[in-house]
């Protein structure tokens, strides 16, 4: 590097403008020259890898950094008029635009997933996931120099889970564990990429469903609603639902390992069912000028991907030594038991009989068991988290759809809907009020997934009042509308804000990146983190446990995690 | 000298035999009764069957007898074991097994009807003693110190759940609907407080040795024994038996899915695997009413697998228990075999 260069910053944050993946995903041109593949990709802007390596972009200097198992390619190449990089910010539009203008030989460099190594990459991508692996394991822009970090992906058990992670939603890292992927860089578009977007089309899809039930209801009639927003909000959510949908079957190709972990993560798992929730709920906000009635079969290719998550996951309730639910269980898992009602609503609302009964039991079975155990806040569940955050609206969720199912299966709103309707209210009611102390989070692509019991009490409520029609209930359902649409522009606004102008849309997801094993020098420290939530004796009993490297941690974390 | 050993050998066998015969070896008669039962309920209107019907029937009523007559000497000559399997969590629910299977074979006896008088007083004789033990048993669940729920919850507590319900149901057959949906609200309240808990599996450890896997089977016998008797309480298989119908499929669908949690337990044979056989039954009836009720090709079909099902473990167990008399007859008991040891009690090897 020489000095009349500027050092580009350590992190460039560039506006992602990209959606789909980044760093190898289609990068067909990998054989490209330096100047042609900037001209392809100049027609996109992306994410910049923030590395501190050296960039001299527009010099003839070839300074190679491999992170190629190939160490033929160690050799200094020729000074050859492409200069080919290997780890480089990719610079900004403009920037490229300059550099093409320039007409310089080599005037910027491909960006990192470069052309030969990308090659290599990019097949051992598509082998076995152990080769993918240990190509996820060589980190971009980590030099060649150093062996690889070899780590063997076996199953990660779900109490490296807790004691990795903390937070609300089970994301933060703490602060003595160590990832095996860079903390300092930004990872590829693809491993960020959680499956909790789906709330996206979770939250949409079900905006779509209570306009729809606005506009064709009589008691709401008195507001004019045009079924048009319906339709506008359901061709929104199918949009959202391919674009989210493509871009997980891709991190599913290429990044299995990733999915894998997500699976095993004990909050991220409830969100696998999500896609199917929102196929379900496109099904039912369809527009009544596109179809009226929908194929029966239809219902049962939708509920099949259902069936056998649950299969999956209440077994491992019932049977599941580390991932019983008294451990694991957490405002999410309403995620999994609300598909069930949602099914039973669709299918009882085109007409099916058998199949909505069948789900509708093993819905209010299962949540029964849910309910209770985290009404009790058991103190063997680590998950609950301690503040109020928005993951408690899907307590509401539930009972909602459920007593719309039931009122759908038995033809009218009576008793059973309407005690599981009085519940959700319940609930709602205690933490609307609230309010108060859902200030100061975090926010998360995650929040859209609990706009959704919102959008579905709103809905339950219009049912409500067409059933029992007067002012009071009228009213109460405009309002319920009111608020729902109110916390989804807001929270759209916030997600644009987050997207283009923050640019944190999508953080490195470290709760997929965990170490499987805990870091050797921290099995004190994490005795500490357990403990440090109480009182400075117990503070004071750790330091006489912890060793001279731990004093320090103690000394500097203020009041632990 | 002959004669001497010979008299002490059939001593010894005898001992061995009722040392060996605890309660859990009712499973035997419960997966027969219920498959009297099942086939009284199938061709009850073919008076062709009527044979099958009764030698099925007398065979199921002789080894009840047999094991009953075993039980009452042991609980003579042994009082102490059985006090022993009282206080055991697995053991303890095994004691409403003779009475339910009592009541299962009074109810699919071929020449008796439920409005017969000889079968009110029966029921009574057998309905008592259940009623005694759940006043025993689930008054420990939240009231005694160190016998509450959490600790001692494990799935065969859901046989104690059967047993109300099978009275319920034989209670409603007879007419007298006020204790057949006492019996039945009694059964299903400790059937959701059980269901909870064991969900939520507490992390008190595992309960049940992996000897006794099968009972794992009862999770789903308790939701088709509801079914079945809220279906004999309210006259026809309306939206609650079909809701506890589904929900026992798919607990059973959840069950068959995962064979790795039986591995360890099918490596040898041992009396712990008649446990298979009574719950695929009790499925098996309810989904014959459900098919009755929806007359459609996948009830059909459902109930036709379930039968086929129930028919051949049935078979299975009564081969595998034929080719094995050392089940009660091995003169050396492991030296693990005494009842509170926990691998191998309720299971006889």
């Amino acid at each position: 590097m020489t000095k009349d260069e500027e050092l580009p910053s350590l992190i460039k944050a560039i506006s992602d403008h990209e959606v789909a993946g980044f760093d190898g995903v289609e990068d067909p041109h990998t054989s490209l020259s330096g100047t042609e593949a900037v001209e392809i990709e100049d027609v996109r802007e992306m994410h910049s890898v923030s590395i501190s390596m050296p960039p001299s972009p527009l010099e003839h200097k070839t300074k190679r950094v491999l992170f190629d198992d190939d160490s033929t390619n160690l050799a200094p190449p020729p000074a050859a008029p492409t200069t080919m990089f290997y780890s480089q910010p990719i610079p900004k539009a403009s920037a490229l635009h300059e550099a093409i203008t320039n007409g310089k030989s080599a005037p910027l460099p491909p960006p990192p997933r470069v052309n030969k190594l990308r090659d290599k990459r990019y097949d051992s991508f598509k082998t076995w996931s152990g080769k993918l692996e240990r190509q996820l394991t060589n980190l971009r822009g980590r030099p060649r120099e150093r062996e690889p970090h070899r780590v063997e992906m076996g199953s990660v058990p779900v109490d490296r889970y807790f004691d990795a992670l903390e937070g609300p939603e089970l994301d933060v890292l703490r602060p003595s564990e160590e990832i095996l992927l860079p903390e300092d860089k930004l990872w590829p578009f693809l491993l960020r990429f959680p499956v909790s977007s789906f709330g996206i089309c979770l939250g949409v899809s079900s905006q779509a469903i209570m306009w729809k039930t606005i506009s064709s209801t009589e008691s709401t009639r008195f507001l004019h609603i045009s079924p048009h927003i319906n339709q506008v909000f359901w061709f929104i959510s199918i949009a959202l639902m391919v674009a989210v949908a493509a871009i997980y079957a891709l991190k599913l190709v290429f990044y299995w390992e990733a999915v894998r972990r997500e699976y095993h993560h004990p909050i991220r798992v409830n969100f696998f069912f999500a896609p199917w929730i929102a196929l379900l709920f496109l099904a039912m906000g369809v527009p009544p000028s596109i179809n009226k009635t929908l194929p029966k079969p239809l219902w049962y290719v939708l509920m099949t991907p259902i069936f056998c998550l649950e299969v999956k996951i209440y077994g491992q309730w019932m049977s599941g030594g580390q991932r019983r639910l008294s451990k694991v269980a957490n405002p999410c898992n309403h995620l999994s038991v609300v598909g069930n009602f949602v099914g039973a609503l669709l299918g009882a609302s085109m007409g099916i009989k058998e199949g909505p009964i069948f789900f509708f039991a093993i819905g209010l079975a299962h949540y029964t068991v849910l309910f209770v155990t985290l009404y009790q806040r058991l103190p063997t569940n680590e998950t609950l988290p301690k503040e109020l955050h928005p993951v408690f609206f899907l307590f509401v969720a539930a009972p909602s759809v459920a007593s719309m199912a039931w009122a759908k299966m038995v033809g009218s709103f009576d008793f059973g809907s309407r005690i599981a309707y009085f519940i959700a209210m319940f609930l709602y009611l205690s933490l609307a009020i609230r309010v108060n102390f859902f200030r100061g989070i975090r926010f998360s692509l995650a929040w859209w997934a609990y706009t959704f019991p919102m959008t579905g009490a709103a809905i339950a409520t219009i049912r409500y009042s067409s059933a029992v029609d007067n002012a009071v209930t009228k009213t109460f359902a405009v309002i319920l509308c009111l608020v729902a649409t109110l916390i989804v522009a807001a929270l759209l606004v916030t997600t644009v804000v987050h997207a283009f102008i923050l640019g944190d849309l999508f953080p490195n997801d470290m709760a997929i990146a965990i170490s499987e094993r805990r870091p050797k020098s921290s099995t004190t420290r994490r005795w500490y983190h357990r403990r440090a939530a109480s009182s400075d004796a117990a503070v004071d009993q750790y330091l006489k446990f912890s060793d001279a490297k731990d004093v320090e941690v103690v000394e500097t974390q203020p009041a632990g995690p | 000298m002959e004669i001497q050993s010979s008299e002490k050998s059939c001593k010894d066998v005898a001992l061995t035999v009722l040392t060996r015969t605890h309660a859990g070896y009712f499973r035997i008669a419960l997966s027969l009764g219920w498959q009297a039962l099942l086939w009284k309920i199938l061709l009850k209107d073919s008076r062709m069957a009527f044979p099958l019907l009764t030698i099925l029937w007398s065979f199921s009523l002789s080894i009840l007898l047999l094991l009953s007559l075993l039980y009452l000497l042991r609980c003579i000559f042994f009082f102490d074991m059985i006090k022993d399997e009282f206080s055991h969590h697995v053991g303890v629910n095994y004691l409403f097994a003779p009475w339910i299977s009592w009541l299962l074979i009074l109810e699919s006896a071929p020449f008796v009807t439920p409005s017969h008088a000889s079968f009110v007083v029966l029921w009574w004789v057998l309905a008592v003693p259940v009623v005694v033990l759940d006043v025993k048993i689930y008054g420990q669940w939240f009231t005694k110190g160190k016998r509450f729920l959490t600790a001692v919850a494990n799935p065969s507590s859901h046989l104690s759940v059967v047993g109300n319900l099978v009275g319920a149901r034989a209670a409603s057959k007879m007419g007298w609907r006020e204790v057949s949906v006492f019996l039945f609200s009694l059964g299903m309240v400790h059937y959701l407080v059980l269901f909870v808990t064991l969900y939520q599996r507490f992390s008190g450890g595992d309960l049940l040795p992996v000897v006794l896997r099968p009972v794992l089977f009862l999770f789903f016998a308790a939701p088709s024994a509801a079914s079945l008797a809220w279906y004999s309480i309210s006259g026809r298989f309306d939206t609650g038996s079909k809701m506890m119908f589904f929900l026992s499929l798919f607990l059973f669908t959840s069950l068959i899915c995962r064979p790795c949690l039986f591995k360890k337990a099918m490596r040898k044979f041992n009396i712990a695997w008649w446990a298979y056989s009574y719950p695929i039954t009790i499925l098996a009836l309810a989904s014959t009413r459900y098919a009755q009720e929806v007359n459609d090709g996948v009830a059909h079909a459902i109930r036709l697998f379930l039968l086929a099902l129930s028919v051949l473990v049935i078979f299975g167990l009564l081969l595998f228990t034929a080719f094995h008399p050392n089940l009660l007859l091995d003169p050396t008991p492991s030296p693990t075999h005494h009842p509170t040891t926990f691998p191998t009690y309720l299971s006889a090897n």
